[in-house]
């Protein structure tokens, strides 16, 4: 604890961070109530209205829809998909990685091969692909292609941090005793490349945003009426010179987030790092 | 020899700025180097040697500060800037490395190195740095040095790689020379050779050195004045044979009195230990940095502080420095006799005599393969591990004793051979070992840091085997056992729910021991417990070690680089080189003649403690032959002092039975074997 304090008093960044993710988390579990519109509730008599008008506090798009309720709402499905997708993809890459680099030799070429695969392809290419064909994209399945789009690159860390521990003698004295793999891997090695791990997830997690704010943008992401930030964006490029604001929230939104997370997740590694 | 000082020091003080408040590295020191004069200082890990070292040449890290001053000639070292202090570093003052590896740049040539001090502290050119270089390295009995300047450092051992450094260090003719632990990375039969170069140096030359080294024994060899450090402060001062038969301050006498040395065996010994470990400072302390291990502390020795003369030169820290009663011999009566003096052999053994042998090791090789090339770490390995018995093997570094203590504790396979554990095979790996053999032999390994788990704590890491092993469900009964445990190697139960890394590498290696003892096996393999330890720490493991020993009629394989570690703790000593055997017999008839030429010359090189015997080391040549090479002679012959040219190098050495118990794979003849190295 003494620690963090240390590293947070060095880093002041970590204090805005930290107060824009709290907004973001309270906006995705509470914000709905706080709305004085509905997300698809259309206001015939204003469209593109701008902030402030009629209690729009960041005004309507085309089809008078407030841009504040829209992007409140928004907020809980990319914070969920983000949340699952740095979740899944680091308990994959964790699980892959460390058998690849704990068994070495043949286990390690042939998942080294998958995942050259699958890193070859661009992760939103193969995420626009795989969601193309399947159409109707949901919560569930765009958390599990963007989880599998970002596996290689958690279970490289993972690997890395099993080399650098797997031929401590402490593995040896377990070995020694007559434990198995599965003990040695995830109960005497997992404590000690816990925080490379913590600090990937962090990491993943503003990547997934920025990767579902573009899915959204490119027309793949959650189908309408369900808004999307990234949605909100395209749905609204044609009016950008008339209502400028029904672009720029929404954008600004998907900026503080990744941001916020970026500097959290850097946070982290100073205080993981430094520890060390 | 001028009285002058070329290096004087007053009330250097240096501090650590960190996240916990200020750190104290060095406290009030005062230090006068004289011309032509060399100066050992002493101490064990964390009391501030190199700290000095490196403050003077103003190489500490961003958040030190430093206050004080050093007078180097006529100038005040802490006054000067970045760029005067860049003139006096390596042209007036040079330091040499601990870690010869490291301190050479791995893709310049050895050459290219050398020149570029010439080039650039004494503008010389190009071809007459090479011919300076070249004279530098003559100097220092290179052999061919013309070749060694044209090489990279990996291509050459780490001995000729230290004498480069030290080479480097001369190139300017500097006035002081700063050696820190310049051989501790090193073999004993290199550091001895290096040793050596030093003190030739020291004679043909006029220079004045710093030696900082943790080994009194070396230190001995090459120093006049000694000063010993203790947690930043210099607790005393003076003639090396003052300090070593006469030692005031109480812990410069437990130093050098819990080394295991010159004779001394577990039979009738116990080796002295300090309590507790050396630790961190803050600013605030006052009075002796000893108080709080030392055991004649009083009231004074928190308040009162400060160096006080005993003669001329000698000072000591101690506020009873003057009232102590100087023996006339060497102090040795810290050294304890044991309450029942009776060696563990006139003990009746707990099992029969008949068939002694716990572990036969028959023929063992190992050999590590490549595309390339094939390393033969072992090449016939035929010995045995008599019940309740330590054997000791011995042998420098890339010798196959860790390989050796591996393949008996199971880590892997050797490649040909078998292993006999009371009459069944045991030659396979963990994987295919049966629970009861698992249980049975066990290994405590060099480095109790990577050996214990460092997210876990005490009680974790000794609570699995305790769950695992011996199949205790019971989570009270699994504690009741541990807190047993920890008795056994003397620490509390409150340890069990600390960290493994908030202990002190003592208190680690503790722990490890009573890891390995929870299962209580018959055979116990120490890949060199104590050689990451400091010296004080090490005597209490050796200590507990032997006692556990005792206590439980199990049987260790001890492996050390250490020879009076070895002979301190072993029954029978197997003395390796390249992979094979050279000699095998009980501990007294191995150190002593006849032995191996090797044996005698790992022998002599030892350092020794006591400052009145002179031995001149046996000088062995080059380094030992590549072990991806087919040897078809003797191993050693290409190093041997004694070798038979025409018959060593063609010929394997036969085996030759000097007594029962004691048997030497040499060609030489029983009465050639001899000479007058010893512990």
């Amino acid at each position: 604890m003494k620690q963090l304090f240390y590293v947070a008093k060095r880093n002041p960044l970590i204090f805005p961070a930290l107060l824009i993710l709290i907004f973001w988390i309270f906006a995705a579990l509470f914000g709905p109530q706080f709305t004085r519109f509905s997300y698809t509730e259309m206001d015939m008599d204003y469209q593109m209205a701008a902030p402030g008008t009629a209690g729009h506090f960041l005004g309507t798009d085309a089809l008078g829809r407030d841009i504040w309720a829209r992007i409140i709402y928004g907020s809980s499905s990319i914070l969920t998909i983000a949340l699952l997708t740095s979740l899944f993809s680091s308990l994959a890459g964790v699980i892959i990685g460390f058998n690849a680099g704990y068994f070495g030799g043949a286990v390690d070429r042939f998942f080294l091969r998958i995942m050259d695969i699958v890193m070859a392809i661009p992760p939103l290419v193969l995420s626009m692909v795989v969601l193309g064909v399947i159409g109707n994209s949901n919560i569930g399945t765009l958390t599990l292609i963007v989880s599998i789009a970002y596996t290689p690159a958690t279970a490289r860390v993972a690997r890395g941090a099993m080399l650098s521990n797997k031929n401590m003698e402490y593995v040896d004295a377990a070995r020694l005793r007559g434990e198995s793999h599965i003990y040695i891997m995830f109960r005497e090695i997992l404590p000690n490349t816990i925080g490379p791990i913590i600090v990937e997830v962090t990491a993943r997690f503003a990547y997934s945003i920025m990767m579902v704010a573009s899915l959204g943008f490119l027309g793949v992401g959650l189908q309408p009426p369900t808004p999307d930030w990234g949605m909100m964006v395209i749905e609204n490029k044609t009016i950008i010179r008339a209502a400028p604001w029904a672009v720029l929230y929404p954008s600004l939104a998907i900026a503080s987030l990744v941001i916020a997370i970026s500097l959290f997740s850097d946070f982290m590694s100073k205080v993981v790092y430094n520890d060390q | 020899m001028t009285n002058r000082p070329i290096l004087d020091i007053r009330n250097l003080n240096v501090s650590y700025e960190t996240s916990t408040g200020p750190i104290v590295a060095l406290k009030d020191i005062s230090l006068t180097l004289k011309e032509n004069e060399s100066l050992g200082i002493i101490g064990e890990s964390g009391c501030g040697k190199s700290t000095l070292s490196y403050s003077i040449l103003d190489y500490l890290p961003s958040n030190a500060h430093r206050s004080g001053s050093i007078m180097y000639q006529e100038e005040d070292l802490l006054l000067h800037n970045h760029r005067e202090m860049q003139k006096i570093r390596g042209n007036r003052i040079a330091m040499v490395y601990q870690n010869p590896y490291s301190a050479l740049n791995p893709s310049l040539t050895i050459g290219d190195q050398l020149d570029e001090v010439s080039r650039i502290h004494r503008g010389l050119s190009k071809k007459e740095a090479r011919k300076e270089s070249i004279a530098a390295l003559k100097d220092l009995s290179l052999g061919e040095a013309e070749g060694i300047v044209l090489r990279y450092p990996h291509q050459i051992s780490g001995g000729i790689q230290q004498r480069i450094c030290i080479a480097m260090a001369l190139l300017c003719q500097p006035d002081v020379l700063l050696l820190d632990e310049p051989t501790t990375a090193l073999d004993v039969t290199t550091e001895a050779s290096i040793l050596d170069i030093i003190k030739e140096l020291k004679m043909k030359r006029n220079m004045s050195m710093i030696y900082i080294s943790h080994d009194i024994g070396v230190i001995n060899k090459v120093s006049d004045r000694i000063a010993v450090m203790y947690r930043g402060e210099i607790v005393e001062i003076g003639p090396k044979q003052e300090i070593y038969f006469h030692p005031k301050h109480p812990y410069t006498r437990a130093l050098i009195n819990c080394m295991p040395r010159a004779g001394v065996k577990k039979e009738n010994t116990l080796l002295n230990t300090i309590p507790g470990y050396v630790s961190r400072r803050s600013a605030a302390e006052k009075g002796c940095p000893f108080a709080s291990r030392c055991e004649k502390r009083n009231a004074t020795c928190e308040a009162a502080y400060g160096l006080k003369s005993i003669n001329d030169n000698h000072n000591a820290a101690c506020d009873r420095a003057y009232a102590e009663d100087v023996p006339d011999k060497p102090k040795r009566q810290p050294i304890v006799k044991k309450q029942n003096d009776t060696t563990i052999f006139t003990e009746t053994p707990v099992v029969s005599t008949e068939n002694d042998s716990l572990l036969i090791v028959d023929n063992i090789y190992k050999y590590y393969k490549n595309r390339s090339r094939t390393v033969r770490a072992l090449d016939g390995i035929n010995t045995e591990v008599k019940k309740h018995d330590i054997l000791g093997v011995v042998g420098e570094s890339g010798c196959g004793k860790s390989t050796l203590g591996h393949i008996v504790a199971g880590l892997f396979e050797p490649t040909k051979g078998s292993l006999l554990f009371q009459g069944k095979d045991i030659s396979k790996n963990w994987k295919h070992r049966s629970e009861d053999i698992i249980k049975n032999i066990q290994l405590v390994f060099q480095n109790p840091g990577r050996s214990l788990n460092p997210s876990f704590t005490v009680g974790q890491v000794l609570d699995r085997p305790i769950e695992k092993m011996l199949g205790v469900k019971s989570r009270q009964e699994r504690k009741k056992i541990m807190v047993d445990l920890l008795k056994k190697v003397d620490m509390g139960q409150e340890y069990l729910n600390r960290k493994t890394t908030r202990l002190s590498g003592g208190e680690k290696q503790r722990i490890a021991v009573a890891r390995v003892f929870i299962t209580s096996p018959q055979l116990i393999v120490c890949d060199e417990p104590t050689s990451a330890l400091d010296v004080s720490v090490q005597a209490s493991v050796l200590n507990l070690l032997c006692e556990l020993q005792e206590q439980s009629h199990t049987s260790y394989i001890f492996i050390s680089h250490d020879l009076n570690v070895i002979n301190y703790l072993s029954d029978h000593i197997l003395v390796m080189y390249l992979g094979r055997v050279c000699e095998y017999g009980l501990r007294d008839e191995v150190v002593k003649p006849p032995y191996h030429p090797y044996t005698e010359a790992l022998l002599s090189a030892v350092p020794d403690v006591d400052p009145s015997t002179n031995r001149k080391p046996i000088r062995l040549e080059g380094s030992p032959p590549n072990p991806s090479k087919k040897i078809v002679g003797c191993p050693f012959a290409s190093r041997c002092h004694k070798v038979i040219s025409g018959l060593c190098d063609t010929t394997p050495a036969p085996r030759k039975q000097v007594s029962d118990t004691h048997h030497i794979f040499c060609h030489l003849s029983e009465d050639k074997m001899v000479g007058d190295a010893h512990l």
